[in-house]
């Protein structure tokens, strides 16, 4: 596999960023947490014999998830101290720990096309699925988790997506059902929202051809497929391109448009807490892998791994899925997910993973982005500038 | 009953282990289309413009040079087909050589991994029924049971490569069988059924096609799907003619078998760096002619000629491949440009485009492999549309009689025909004509020289208790042939001291080594007799063969025939 691009290898652009962060509401509840993680992993804290677990992950409202359902129950059933850093994504710096041989984790939280550059660059411990604990009912880690969870050097724990949402007041007596529906101006009219980028984008548009999901990536690897996608996205009137994560559910929850496309857990945001009219579509929803990995050079790779089993656990995805919505990577911990603590919202409605909105989704084709990820969005920037100009 | 529950598990087993071949095969070839630059995907994860050109140059060359070597270790230098397979049970000769079916099988793997326009079904088929064949041989099993066994491994490999078992079962009695016998549906079902299994959990695949809405064609329509099975009974015509007339081309060329592949693999490649759509087996190309808008209306056109010359080429000059992937390409283009006239002509947006694109495909494919109901089972399993199930129906009603009226029965019974096997007039006669009248010679006869007398003569069949005598001279050489009666008829003249030599003889057809029984019968027709003289070129008496054996072996080829076409068990 060819390198990652960087800016492809940004890193997890669902991860609702700090700013963000202090405006949701319900946080006293994970500020506790967070204080009797802070002290649990403190060194001048209860004197543990055993040595502090380094996480590496990424911040905000997702790691005050993982505080909750991972880290401190980690730290209560074993003993050991839990301490987290955070990253933005990307391999740079673990290569270059690596290099000095000095890696200060023991494990990382990472999106799975780093995850398979890493591994390609030797910088990850291969990780045997027999590290992983079977289901409560006794079903072997191989056939739980989604297919494409466990691979060489990485195990998918959450999947999130990149979906549709759309205003519930707009389309007066229709909704939209099908991602077809996104590019049927006339039976739901007006402005959408969408990533300025091919990804995603595209895979929309050939589905609407009603191409099957498994020949998305061959059809788009033509000239021929590229152009048809290209065409379907020009059908449409009125495009606002966005690129930060927040725009389209400003967009949305604003009016300024009717349909955005945008990340699942930014929606959710968005749904739950701040009560907006809108609703996602998961009809075609590109999903990605969110995985754990353990640096070749970690310092306790044996915690690591105890941490990892523990981690993916059925309980623990379920729980993490509580929390945000992410999908629980094992299908038997999609199936036990109930409600937000906070708000009550029943999650299920909002993980990726649950069989209710998995029922027609693109898998995103990371080999695929990271070997053509420049090419493409260039034929697309193009194909933008051309469009700009009539 | 106990052996023919052991012959359905036997085709179970059969099936099994066609199944994974075929899932082998089908994986050896995706990983080389990947490998060598050939597959879409590869080709756009690969960011070497220089040396993708390359690529596309040297590797489909190369495959073919690999091919042409290969196939120098097959006696009849070329690789075997399904049509070897029809064959073999339809002469009831029932054994496919192993090593030649090994060897056509990595030839056709390297043709299509380097991108040769060949398809993958062919082989497939024929894997199958080579592993049949040898299952059969192993446990020593008779001729009918042989078939069965060959039946059962052609109908796993289309089950599992398709992942449409009733398309298999239809396939292995439409094409190589040609019964519905229940004796031999038990354990090709049971085959089938193995495939499909080993389908859907080994081999992940999208459907070849998918239908989204239920659309359903304008009463209107189905007139032109009629339409399109005619014409597309004209484009299967000439594909198949292209295919058999480069072969014949080929065979002109001063340039040594070996190397034609190579030769038409360069010429390939030079073609699809401004043409990709003509590499390989063209599953993109097959689903983009399904989208509406996809193509244009002179695009259409290029591509279908184009990929119609290109797979002529890689077939005639010897890779290794079949004929249905490319047909089900040529005919979704053909009916993708009838698709874009009738939009064009009735003026509106065809939200039916689909449904053209599929009566094409059936309408080029079911001559081409010369089942139409197998053809119309594929388009049923791999889309699960009633509604296009049927405008295929409508389309393939006329393509598949007018292409056997003009044409032939199939692209395979064409190829027999020019190889010396006629199955235009169904087995039977095909058997017949298989079957020398040699086999049955016999010496029971009464031969005697010329200078016999008549009344010597008659001494002599009273003797032996013969009516007729063959009349044979000193060279060994058969002269004539006189009967009792006609000895007593000149007795009665008082010709009693005449020579036989010089008695008027009635003529009598004479039978040579070569003599089918088939001809024989027809001989029989204008005489009646005892036997009939076997004779070889130098005129030499062999031995005669009875009116009473050659009935015999009719009927019981018949026989044998009736109760393996009828036979429940």
């Amino acid at each position: 596999m060819a390198a990652v691009d960087p800016r492809h290898a940004r890193g997890n652009p669902d991860l609702p960023r700090a700013g963000s962060l202090a405006t949701s509401p319900g946080l006293p509840g994970s500020l506790v947490w967070l204080l009797v993680a802070l002290l649990l992993v403190s060194p001048v804290g209860q004197a543990s014999d055993k040595a502090t677990l380094r996480v590496l992950s990424w911040g905000g409202a997702y790691e005050r998830a993982q505080q909750q359902a991972l880290f401190a129950p980690f730290s209560a059933a074993t003993g050991r101290p839990v301490e987290v850093m955070q990253y933005a994504g990307g391999i740079d710096e673990l290569r270059r720990a690596e290099a000095e041989g000095e890696v200060p984790w023991d494990i990382i939280d990472m999106t799975k096309s780093d995850a398979m550059a890493a591994c390609h660059e030797g910088l990850l411990q291969p990780l045997a699925p027999s590290l992983l604990a079977p289901s409560p009912e006794g079903t072997p880690p191989i056939q739980d988790f989604l297919p494409g969870s466990l691979s060489r050097c990485a195990i998918t724990h959450s999947l999130f997506a990149t979906v549709v949402a759309y205003r519930t007041d707009a389309f007066p007596g229709r909704r939209p059902t099908s991602i077809d529906d996104l590019f049927d101006a006339q039976r739901f009219p007006g402005p959408r929202a969408l990533k300025r980028s091919a990804a995603a984008n595209m895979e929309w548009a050939l589905l609407a051809y009603d191409v099957p999901h498994q020949e998305l990536y061959r059809l788009l690897s033509t000239r021929r497929g590229l152009r048809l996608a290209l065409d379907r996205l020009g059908e449409l009137p009125d495009i606002r391109w966005w690129q930060d994560g927040q725009t389209p559910v400003e967009l949305l929850t604003s009016g300024a448009v009717v349909m955005a496309s945008g990340y699942n857990g930014r929606f959710f945001d968005a749904m739950v807490n701040a009560e907006a009219p809108i609703e996602i579509l998961w009809d075609g929803q590109v999903q990605e892998h969110e995985t754990w990995v353990i640096p070749r050079g970690a310092p306790n790779p044996d915690a690591a791994r105890k941490f990892l089993r523990f981690a993916t656990s059925t309980e623990r995805q379920a729980e993490l899925a509580r929390h945000i919505p992410y999908g629980p990577a094992r299908r038997s911990a999609s199936l036990r997910v109930t409600e937000h603590p906070e708000s009550g919202a029943d999650m299920r409605l909002h993980i990726p993973t649950h069989p209710l909105n998995a029922q027609r989704v693109v898998i995103k084709d990371e080999a695929w982005y990271a070997g053509t990820h420049e090419r493409i969005q260039a034929f697309f920037e193009a194909w933008l500038a051309d469009r700009e100009a009539d | 009953m106990l052996r023919f529950l052991g012959l359905v598990l036997f085709g179970a087993l059969i099936g099994g282990a066609a199944g994974l071949l075929s899932t082998a095969f089908v994986s050896a070839v995706l990983w080389l289309n990947d490998w060598l630059l050939i597959s879409p995907r590869s080709r756009m994860m690969f960011d070497h413009p220089g040396v993708l050109m390359a690529a596309t140059l040297l590797v489909p060359a190369t495959g073919g040079l690999v091919v042409g070597l290969l196939h120098r270790a097959i006696p009849e230098q070329r690789p075997h087909t399904p049509a070897d397979v029809i064959a073999a049970v339809q002469t009831r000769a029932g054994r496919l050589p192993a090593r030649a079916g090994g060897l056509s099988a990595l030839s056709a793997i390297v043709s299509l991994g380097s991108g040769a326009s060949v398809g993958q079904y062919g082989p497939l088929v024929h894997l199958g029924a080579t592993l049949g064949s040898l299952g059969a041989r192993l446990l020593r099993l008779g001729r009918s049971d042989d078939n069965i066994t060959i039946a059962c491994g052609v109908a796993s490999a289309i089950a599992c490569a398709f992942n449409a078992p009733l398309a298999g079962i239809v396939f292995a009695h439409e094409v190589v069988l040609r019964h519905y016998a229940l004796r031999a549906f038990a354990p090709v079902a049971a085959a089938a059924i193995v495939g499909h299994v080993i389908a859907t959990n080994v081999l992940e695949r999208g459907a070849l096609f998918h239908v989204g809405d239920t659309v359903l064609p304008r009463p209107w329509e189905f007139a032109a799907f009629l339409v399109i099975g005619a014409l597309g009974a004209l484009v299967a015509g000439g594909y198949m003619r292209a295919i058999l007339a480069t072969g014949q081309l080929a065979n002109r060329l001063p340039v040594p078998r070996e190397l034609r592949p190579a030769m038409a693999g360069a010429l390939l490649g030079l073609v699809a760096l401004q043409v990709p759509d003509i590499l390989g087996m063209g599953q993109e190309t097959l689903r983009f002619a399904t989208i509406a808008g996809a193509f244009g209306a002179g695009e259409l056109v290029l591509v279908l000629v184009l990929k119609l010359l290109a797979t002529a080429l890689c077939l005639g000059m010897g890779f290794s491949g079949g004929v249905f992937s490319p047909a089900l390409v040529i005919g979704t283009l053909f009916g993708a440009l009838c698709g874009s006239l009738v939009a064009q002509l009735s003026g509106a947006q065809l939200d039916t485009f689909v449904f053209y694109a599929v009566c094409g495909m059936v309408a080029v494919t079911a001559p081409v492999i010369g089942a139409p109901l197998t053809t119309l089972l594929i388009v049923f399993e791999l889309t699960g549309s009633y509604a296009l199930t049927t405008a295929a129906l409508a389309s393939v009603t006329l393509a598949s009689p007018i292409a056997a009226q003009l044409f032939g029965r199939s692209l395979f019974d064409i190829q027999l025909e020019r190889r010396g096997l006629d199955l235009s007039a169904g087995r039977g006669r095909a058997l017949l004509r298989r079957t020398a009248v040699a086999e049955l010679k016999s010496s029971d006869c009464v031969t005697l020289p010329p200078g016999t007398t008549v009344g010597d003569a008659i001494f002599a069949l009273g003797q032996a208790r013969h009516g007729e005598a063959f009349l044979v001279d000193d060279h060994g050489h058969y002269v004539g042939c006189v009967s009792l009666a006609e000895l007593e008829a000149a007795r009665e003249n008082g010709e009693h001291r005449k020579r036989l030599g010089d008695i008027p003889e009635s003529p009598r057809p004479r039978l040579s080594p070569a003599t089918s029984l088939w001809d024989a019968m027809a001989e029989l027709q204008e005489v009646s007799g005892e036997a009939l003289p076997l004779v070889d070129e130098q005129g030499r008496l062999l031995g005669v063969v009875t009116e009473t054996s050659i009935a015999r072996a009719y009927l019981q080829s018949s026989e044998e025939l009736r109760r393996e076409e009828h036979g429940s068990g």
